[in-house]
């Protein structure tokens, strides 16, 4: 597409958006809300959100399809109070839905391997009955606008403009960061437009290219982004990216994984920390009584074995000097 | 599966096998046992015995019913009576002598137990001439090369309701608070012990027991045996992976070697270090190493306890040994190297990580569901989770591919069902590098599928030629 078209595109997403946002009260509503039974937490929908990226990851599906999902979880989320054990169903239905949207037909996992994989405690059926309300609350046919669909136009934008420079703006990189971002509920308060420009601006600092500074200052302008939202969300994505790329650690372990071995494999398993019969012989245990007589023996016995391949007792004394001493006295 | 098995009566009886394939078959081959017909063995013996002459020994008093001055004497002459052998071949010969026998070595166990003062100097070449008489003697032949340890009922020794005796006795005796070393080393020589360790190599496992016990004591309590007996024990072991590849007694020898190597002084000498690398390291490439093997990875975990600098060469040696045909072997090795690394440093981890690991990565693609589920299950260890989070940008690369490509293509759904756990944990521990390294594999995925179509429109295009060709010159397509 040409630069004109593209910025024409770019204008009716940023018209639509809106309809696409999760309520921010409902949001606002969730992160204020702290861990407790009755009521989804920040953390807890954070901690399920990963786990969409992880069956992401695992079935090999594309970022849109969890781009997709997310938004359709938070929408939800932030319209209708579930409880919390009913979010983990929720969660794999909009990831489903937004597969059978996005994804080819033959690509598709069958609910039931979601499930199997995903340790889930609920049935194919619930999941079907989950999306048919998913569907029907968010109105939800086929399409939304998401930042990934900003991120992918910007792209296409900044390329356009400068051809030669294709392997500078990694389109993977940037799909990565906004994954990175959007296991965070915070920034599902963010319009798309400005979370996908604040990302933007953030890989055009790292690879510090003036041209496409250019490019982004006219995106903001032709889509009259204000400079303090930007501001904001450039902040906000600058320290969420920096945890992310950390080496540290994280091990959250929200919730651990169960672990399923054969019979076979699980009968077998440690099975060699069995305590020892017999107690331990120390070495150089040396018994009075009978070091004495017991020189000569280990003279003669032991002569074979010190100029033997194996042994090397013959470097050193072999035996402690006071007790030599004794011998001769004896 | 002892008792007899019908076998057809067209056939041979040594070649039924009537038995369903799945339960009877390891790695494919079917079990010998199966192939075998069952019989009940009876225990052959090469010993030459005098026929018909019947054995008579004058009953003597009991030594509780002797005043205490009298009963060393008395315990001399019972040790003396107790020196002549039956036959146990014959199950009906001498009935009444070898119930007198037996119930003398019983009142000899009772009295070593108990009483005090009765250990004179003259009663050790006594005691030591009574055992040797019992224990010392050509093991009965086994069904040669058809007796198979891992599978068949071993042969128990015959003479055993006497043999049991002596054993007890021999072992009592040595315990025996009045037991002085410094006597007894004149008679328990070299020559004894050698002797001993060949009884190792008994079928019978009670006897190996006993002789384990036995042996124990000796080496505990003979300072200057103990360099001849660590020397033995190697021959054996030596004899026995490089030569024979049959030896009955290893898992009670290193049993033995397990106190002792439980007991070593640090700094551990060369002689200790050289054991481990050239015997037992190598005692890991035999076939029958199921039957050792919890002995043996008790010994290699207790010499990386002693000193951690030998994991390296350790790690190494069983890295050069993998099993490269039999699973069974490949499990258990799993098995050892996680109580290997169970006890591991840091710093030895880090030295031997990525050899490790490329095995591990290809243990994890194993088509062997057993392996594979064994290697993923490492996962579920959090000390090596912790090693591995450590060194996370080593590892990761090393297990990405084999990890990602299993998850799409193995035949086993539980295995696939493991990877995504192992998956989904290096995902949290480096979520940059693993981000990285997918886009890498599917780009490098997309290349060879894009080869892969323009090598298959190549083709097309050079049938579409020839047919052309074909065509052009006489109108008749060739067939």
């Amino acid at each position: 597409m040409d630069a004109f078209k593209l910025m024409k595109e770019l204008r009716v997403n940023y018209e639509q958006e809106a309809h696409y946002l999760p309520k921010e009260t409902g949001l606002r509503l969730i992160e204020s809300t702290t861990e407790d039974d009755s009521r989804i937490s920040a953390k807890c929908r954070d901690a399920k959100v990963e786990d969409l990226w992880s069956l992401t990851s695992f079935f090999g599906y594309s970022t849109q399809t969890f781009v997709l999902a997310v938004n359709l979880l938070d929408r939800f989320l932030a319209m209708i109070r579930i409880q919390p054990k009913h979010l983990s169903c929720l969660s794999v239905s909009c990831l489903h839905m937004a597969a059978k949207v996005t994804e080819e037909e033959c690509n598709l996992a069958p609910p039931v391997e979601l499930i199997r994989i995903g340790q889930c405690r609920f049935t194919a059926s619930d999941l079907c009955r989950m999306e048919k309300i998913v569907a029907e609350k968010l109105n939800f046919k086929s399409k939304a606008v998401t930042a990934l669909t900003f991120l992918d136009l910007y792209h296409q934008i900044a390329l356009s403009h400068c051809t030669d420079r294709k392997e500078i703006l990694s389109l993977e990189k940037l799909e990565a960061q906004l994954k990175a971002c959007l296991c965070r509920i915070s920034f599902s308060k963010a319009k798309p437009s400005v979370l996908a420009l604040s990302l933007l601006r953030q890989e055009i600092h790292a690879v510090q290219s003036e041209d496409m500074l250019e490019i982004a200052c006219h995106i903001q302008r032709h889509l009259k982004i204000t400079d303090v939202e930007l501001r904001l969300w450039s902040e906000r994505v600058a320290r969420c990216l920096s945890d992310y790329s950390s080496p540290e650690c994280s091990k959250p372990n929200h919730r651990k994984l169960q672990w399923i071995v054969s019979r076979r494999t699980a009968q077998n398993l440690h099975s060699y920390r069995t305590v020892p019969e017999l107690p331990t012989i120390p070495e150089h245990c040396w018994d009075e009584s009978e070091s004495e007589d017991s020189c000569e023996d280990v003279m003669s016995s032991g002569e074979e074995s010190l100029s033997s391949s194996l042994g090397s007792d013959a470097e050193g004394p072999y035996f402690p000097l006071h007790l030599r001493r004794k011998h001769l006295h004896a | 599966m002892m008792g007899d098995r019908p076998s057809p009566p067209s056939r041979a009886m040594s070649s039924a096998a009537t038995t369903s394939p799945s339960a009877d078959k390891v790695d494919g081959f079917s079990r010998k046992s199966v192939r075998k017909a069952k019989q009940k063995r009876s225990q052959s013996s090469s010993q030459f015995r005098s026929q018909g002459k019947p054995i008579e020994l004058t009953p003597l008093p009991l030594l509780k019913d002797v005043p205490a001055p009298e009963q060393p004497e008395l315990f001399l002459k019972k040790l003396q009576q107790c020196c002549t052998v039956f036959d146990f071949m014959d199950t009906l010969s001498d009935l009444k002598m070898k119930e007198y026998k037996r119930s003398t070595l019983n009142e000899l166990v009772d009295y070593v137990t108990v009483s005090r003062g009765y250990l004179t100097e003259q009663a050790y070449p006594d005691v030591v001439k009574m055992v040797s008489h019992n224990i010392f003697r050509t093991l009965p032949p086994s069904d040669s090369n058809e007796f198979d340890p891992e599978e068949d009922e071993p042969t128990l020794e015959a003479s055993w309701p006497h043999l049991q005796l002596v054993y007890e006795f021999f072992i009592r005796f040595l315990e025996s608070q009045e037991f002085q070393p410094s006597i007894a080393k004149k008679y328990i020589d070299q020559k004894f012990v050698l002797q001993l360790l060949e009884l190792f190599d008994s079928e019978d496992p009670r006897e190996r027991d006993y002789l384990k016990t036995v042996l124990h004591r000796i080496y505990g309590k003979f300072l200057g045996l103990r360099a001849f007996i660590r020397k033995q024990i190697n021959n054996i072991f030596l004899r026995f992976v490089y030569e024979t590849e049959h030896f009955n007694g290893v898992a009670e020898l290193l049993e033995i070697l397990g106190s002792i190597i439980n007991g070593f002084a640090l700094p551990l000498k060369a002689e200790h270090k050289q054991f481990l690398v050239k015997v037992l390291i190598p005692l890991h490439t035999v076939r029958s190493l199921s039957l050792f093997h919890a002995q043996l990875a008790y010994c290699i975990v207790q010499f990386l306890e002693k000193d951690p600098t030998l994991t390296e060469p350790v790690i190494r040696g069983l890295l050069k040994f993998w099993p490269k045909t039999c699973s069974q072997k490949e499990v258990m090795f799993l098995g050892e190297l996680e109580e290997i690394l169970d006890v591991i440093e840091p710093t030895q981890f880090v030295k031997i990580q990525e050899p490790l690991f490329k095995q591990i990565s290809r243990c994890v693609s194993s088509p062997h569901f057993q392996v594979a589920e064994r290697a993923l299950y490492y996962w579920n260890n959090e000390y090596i989770m912790s090693l591995i989070e450590e060194n996370s940008s080593v590892i990761l690369p090393i297990m990405f591919a084999s990890l990602y490509r299993i998850s799409k293509e193995h035949w086993n759904p539980a295995i696939v069902a493991l990877v995504y756990n192992v998956l989904k944990a290096f995902m949290e521990m480096n979520s940059t590098l693993f981000d990285e390294l997918t886009a890498t594999y599917k780009s490098d995925r997309q290349r060879e599928k894009k080869k892969e179509k323009e090598r298959e429109d190549l083709w097309k295009k050079l049938e579409d030629l020839e047919l052309k060709r074909g065509l052009r010159s006489d109108g008749i397509i060739p067939t």
